[in-house]
């Protein structure tokens, strides 16, 4: 039974966590870190509840620049309308993280700071140039989403350090973003495979794309070298096709129960064609407004 | 008794909510896991990190020293005996263990701290053994002998089930069609909500009470008395409400002895609680079965034989899995008329979690090979699957090879219900190109109680107090399945009073009579039987007072609503409670109170498999719609219709429940659930990793009730609470079949073997450009 501390600021909380670096955690939603205490993963002595922090919580767009507090429920971004048009796969991510229950608790920086490679906002975030702000006993820095994650289950923070809020681009025209996964149940579940795309087209053609994939390396990647690929043209099939392999050829899955790592790679090379797709038709205005894109990308009549 | 005509019934046939439901969905009522009493301890289990390996010594010095320990107990400090079949089994390990989490020691202490940290200072050294966990390769000779200490065991198997019937040679040279292949089956898990939970308490002079939430209460008692030296006229079982069983806890389980040495040991009460992955690694399992099949017919359609090779894998002990090749035999030799069929099965021990009963017990692995094989025989043929299913469909009248006697029977109508609902003939093999399929799967299963015991009987006491309550103490018990609501109506429905006048007291081996236990689908059949018996006679008890106070004849009298009147003149009449009172406030008075016992007129099955085992069998049919996406692999379920004859549906509501909550456990088994091991260990002991389905995986679930009434059953019921897991494996393998051309060998269906199929599929054909990123 850990001892909660409930700091009235931002520097209180991080002095506490500085001054016990061996036993003291952050507990944010608690979603992740209440199953690590159970399981044994995580032994924390002293709990710093962050709940509190106001300056940490909530989102506001200015401009092309969103900020998202690391106190972000996820529940709040899935159910914002701005959002869903301009953070489109954050917005896909998030309705298909965990259930409302826990979504309603979870936050973006637990989940950005718990490091799994599974995790639905790293994608989502990172193909949206995602920058983490961080704050610890030697000040504020900050540095891109893409160098925040080391290993599986470990981030660059170090003891006493606090994510603070992410910050990320989300043009509010001729550009558009997706987020898909692979899963064995089709809700509830981690992603075996997930892929975020975002695309900007300029004068009908792709002047800017990115993908992201989780579950398929040790930490959630950005698909370095598609630009040469697709940036110029208008995705014609035989284009995906190439996008697809080359993120497949770019990951370096593991076999597990959920699939082998041949599996997670073909998957990927279906996943990336065809959130690329939608990112471009949402990005060309030719994707139904406020219409999410199914789980596998794939369309069902009988939508329930 | 005579048949009854639904337009006669006042109660059955209505739908009436569960009657605990109130008390289950405020949370108010008390499982076994809220029960305390003062001094009561918590107890503990070390389980085995290896599968398989001989323990070479237990110290258990440190764990006995540390504060708040009251008791540490292990093979060599108790007084235990061995069980199970064939007693390969015993409670605490002593000379080996066999499985990853089997029981080595356990402790009982002040609190679930102390106690797990006492199991921590354990020290067991051992010495490990080669092990084995694919049952073929346990049957080769250069495999560990994972039972050595058992004479009759060689070769790793613990025991045949082989069947003759006919002559399946030569059926196979006048066959026009014969299709072959393999069908597995995986370890799946019951997986209910509430895990296992025992209690054990001794008094100062003797008497032991076991509170555990356990179907099988009266042999649980009798199996506490002869593994661990007991007299069982000393042990009385209280079963408490159950949160969920599905079969998982059928019968007594090594933690429910452990519970009751620590008790002994400590002189205190202990507590025996499972954790979620103690739930899954070191209780019991759905047994995994391999099939090879062969089914064969005649150019016409009519099936000739089937033929089948079965290996079924028991994991380290035989528990009552080792027998689910009764109910998978059933389903080879008699689902659809089959003149001839053969098998031969070896159910062959492995280093593994063993397996136990689950809901439809066998019956969903075998219906997965032979419904599937139903189809591709039918593809083979060039007819229509329903066509071929229809031609060969059991019949009221009919014998089947292992003395099945088939009275009531709605198998066809079933077909023909799913066939129209689901537009089977417009649509079935005309989807592939948007990668959508249709199949269909039956079952045939007992539903008349199964005769597996000496008695398959249930008795039944019946009161009337002199409130007017009417109390039916029954042997047999509640799972969630709704028993209790069905025997209420059916008692209501015998002695013309409202379901409200009825209590039901089903929960004490002290009070309640005999009972074999839940399972097999038997509760409405038999303790139904019983309670409507023991009904009659407290009714007639009730009317020949109300005739003696009415002064009128007993014949004249009618009830209604729990009041007796004379039938022509309604205003004499006298309620239940005032007969009650005339009856038992006078000298020498009495009590309205009854007792019937129902054992169905049934046999045990003969050395060769051949026997009535069961008063009356259920069938039912299921098609299943899917989407599959073959670039993920991913299937989704879209739809999935209904039929089961259920001879007469008590309460509708429930029928419904039990169908619908049935099939959701088949789609899970289908499409997600599996206890994925490697090397003996479970890789991940939760519900998540285990695939349980959630309401988005489940369709919307058509149900239609088909009444047969059945001759013996009470009002024509019988049994429902399997059927509704037997045929999704089955009949999801046949759409995503029907969807793609592939055929699934193996369930679960999930995606990266779908996706695995579906490539070697194309591989093995010429690719005609098809686009398989799925954007239409
Ligand atoms: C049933 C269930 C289903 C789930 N399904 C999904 C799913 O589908 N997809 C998915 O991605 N996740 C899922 N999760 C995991 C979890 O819900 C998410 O990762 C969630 O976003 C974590 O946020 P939290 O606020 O609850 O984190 P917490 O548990 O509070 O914290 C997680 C970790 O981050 C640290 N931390 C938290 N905030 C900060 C901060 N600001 N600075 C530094 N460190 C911090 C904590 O110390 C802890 O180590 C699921 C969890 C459960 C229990």
């Amino acid at each position: 039974m850990a001892d909660v501390f409930i700091p009235g600021s931002l520097e209180e909380a991080v002095g506490f966590l500085t001054d016990h670096p061996a036993t003291a955690m952050p507990i944010a939603g608690g979603t992740d870190l209440l199953v690590d205490t159970r399981t044994g993963r995580a032994r924390p002595d002293r709990l710093v509840d962050l709940s509190g922090l106001r300056e940490i919580g909530g989102f506001e767009l200015d401009g092309e620049l969103l900020r998202l507090g690391a106190l972000a429920r996820i529940r709040s971004i899935e159910l914002d309308p701005e959002l869903g048009r301009r953070a489109t796969a954050l917005v896909e991510a998030a309705r298909v993280l965990g259930s409302v229950q826990i979504r309603t608790m979870a936050t973006v920086g637990g989940n950005l700071c718990h490091g799994t490679p599974s995790a639905e906002m790293p994608p989502a975030l990172l193909v949206h140039e995602a920058v983490a702000e961080i704050t610890g006993i030697g000040g504020q820095y900050s540095i891109p989403l893409a160098d925040f994650f080391v290993a599986p289950g470990r981030t660059v923070l170090a003891p006493g350090d606090l994510l603070t809020s992410v910050r990320a681009r989300v043009p509010s025209s001729r550009a558009g973003s997706c987020y898909l996964r692979q899963t064995v149940r089709w809700s509830m579940d981690l992603a075996g495979v997930g892929v975020s795309a975002s695309v900007h087209v300029q004068g009908g053609a792709v002047s800017n794309a990115r993908v992201a994939l989780s579950a398929v390396a040790p930490v959630p990647m950005l698909v370095a070298g598609l630009e040469d690929t697709v940036v110029g043209t208008d995705l014609a099939p035989e284009v995906l096709a190439e996008a697809g392999r080359q993120a497949a050829e770019a990951c370096s899955p593991i076999s597990d129960a959920r699939g082998t790592a041949d599996y997670r790679r073909q998957v990927v090379s279906v996943l990336v064609p065809r959130a690329l797709r939608i990112a471009w038709l949402r990005a060309t205005g030719s994707w139904p407004e406020g219409s999410p894109a199914p789980v596998n990308g794939v369309w069902t009549r009988e939508q329930r | 008794m005579p048949a009854v005509r639904a337009s006669e019934l006042q109660v059955v046939g209505r739908r009436i909510p569960k009657l605990d439901a109130p008390e289950k969905v405020t949370g108010q009522i008390a499982y076994a896991d809220d029960l305390r009493m003062s001094g009561l301890l918590e107890g503990a289990i070390l389980r085995s990190p290896h599968p398989h390996a001989r323990i070479l010594s237990i110290d258990v010095a440190a764990a006995e020293r540390l504060p708040g320990v009251r008791a540490v107990i292990h093979a060599g400090n108790v007084q235990q005996g061995r069980f199970g079949y064939g007693n390969d089994n015993a409670p605490l390990k002593g000379d080996k263990v066999r499985f990853i989490g089997d029981e080595v020691a356990a402790v009982a202490a002040v609190d679930e701290e102390v106690a797990k940290r006492a199991i921590e200072l354990i020290h067991v050294e051992y010495e490990v053994l080669p092990a084995v966990f694919d049952p073929y390769e346990a049957l080769e000779d250069s495999s560990p002998s994972i039972h050595d200490e058992l004479p009759d065991v060689s070769g790793n198997v613990s025991m045949r089930w082989d069947f003759d019937h006919g002559d399946v040679d030569a059926a196979a040279d006048r066959a026009a069609v014969i299709v072959e292949g393999r069908y597995s089956a995986p370890q799946a898990a019951p997986a209910p909500i509430e895990t296992h939970v025992v209690i054990a308490s001794f008094t100062p002079s003797g008497h032991l009470t076991v509170w555990s939430p356990v179907h099988m209460v009266f042999m649980y008692r009798k199996a506490l008395a002869d593994v661990l030296g007991l007299d069982w006229r000393k042990i009385t079982v209280i079963q408490p409400p159950v949160g969920g069983s599905f079969g998982g806890k059928i019968d007594i389980d090594t933690h429910d002895f452990i519970a009751v040495m620590l008790a002994k040991q400590a002189r205190r009460p202990v507590r025996l609680a499972m954790s979620r992955e103690e739930e899954f690694v070191g209780t019991r399992t759905r047994q995994p079965i391999h099939f090879r099949l062969r089914t064969g017919a005649d150019a016409e359609g009519n099936l000739l034989f089937r033929d089948a090779e079965v290996v079924s894998d028991n994991g380290a002990y035989n528990a009552w899995g080792s027998h689910a090749m009764l109910v998978a035999m059933n389903t080879i030799t008699s689902m659809y008329r089959v003149p001839n069929s053969r098998i031969r099965c070896a159910v062959v021990y492995t280093n593994k979690n063993y397996g136990g009963s689950v809901r439809g017990f066998g019956n969903p692995q075998a219906t997965f090979a032979v419904e599937q094989q139903m189809e591709e025989l039918a593809d083979a043929l060039g007819m229509d699957p329903m066509d071929l299913r229809l031609r060969n469909a059991n019949q009221s009248g009919d014998v089947t090879p292992q003395g099945m006697e088939i009275t009531s029977c709605g198998l066809s109508q079933c077909l023909d219900i799913v066939r129209e609902q689901s537009g089977w003939d417009r649509r079935r093999g005309k989807m592939r190109d948007r990668h959508r399929g249709l199949g269909a799967a039956a079952y045939i299963h007992v539903g008349g109680g199964a005769r597996i015991y000496g008695s398959d009987g249930c008795g039944a006491i019946v009161k009337v107090d002199e409130s007017g309550q009417v109390t039916l103490i029954s042997g047999s018990s509640e799972l969630g399945q709704g028993s209790e609501t069905a025997l209420a109506m059916i008692v209501a429905e015998e002695m013309g009073v409202p379901i409200e006048a009825v209590h039901v007291v089903n929960s004490n081996t002290d009070i309640k009579p005999w009972d074999v236990g839940v399972h097999a689908s038997r509760t409405t059949f038999v303790a139904g039987n019983a309670a409507r018996m023991a009904a009659a006679a407290a009714r007639d008890k009730i009317l020949e007072t109300a005739a003696e106070l009415l002064d009128a004849r007993a014949s004249d009298l009618r009830i209604r609503e729990g009041v007796v009147e004379v039938a022509e003149e309604p205003d004499r009449q006298i309620d239940f409670g005032r007969a009650v009172r005339r009856r038992l406030l006078r000298e020498e008075g009495s009590v309205v109170m009854a007792t019937a016992f129902y054992d169905p007129p049934t046999h045990h099955q003969d050395k060769e498999y051949r026997g009535n085992i069961s008063a009356a069998y259920g069938f039912g049919a299921h098609v299943a719609e899917v989407e599959v996406d073959p670039g993920t692999g991913m299937v989704r379920l879209l739809n999935l219709w209904t039929a089961h004859d259920v001879g007469r549906a008590i309460n509708p509501m429930s029928c419904e429940g039990q169908i619908e909550g049935g099939a959701a456990m088949g789609v899970g088994l289908a499409l997600s659930e599996e206890l994925v091991m490697f090397d003996g260990l479970i890789a991940a002991p939760n519900l998540h990793d285990y695939g349980l389905p959630t309401a988005v995986d489940v369709p919307r679930t058509v149900v239609n009730l088909v009444e047969t009434v059945d001759p013996l059953g009470p009002f024509g019921a019988k049994g429902v609470g399997e059927g509704g897991i037997i045929p999704p494996p089955a009949a999801i393998a046949n759409a995503i079949a029907d969807a793609t051309g592939i055929r699934p060998r193996e369930y679960p269906m999930r995606p990266w073997k779908v996706k695995h199929w579906i490539d070697s599929e194309e591989r093995s054909h010429v690719v005609a450009g098809k686009d398989s990123s799925g954007h239409g």
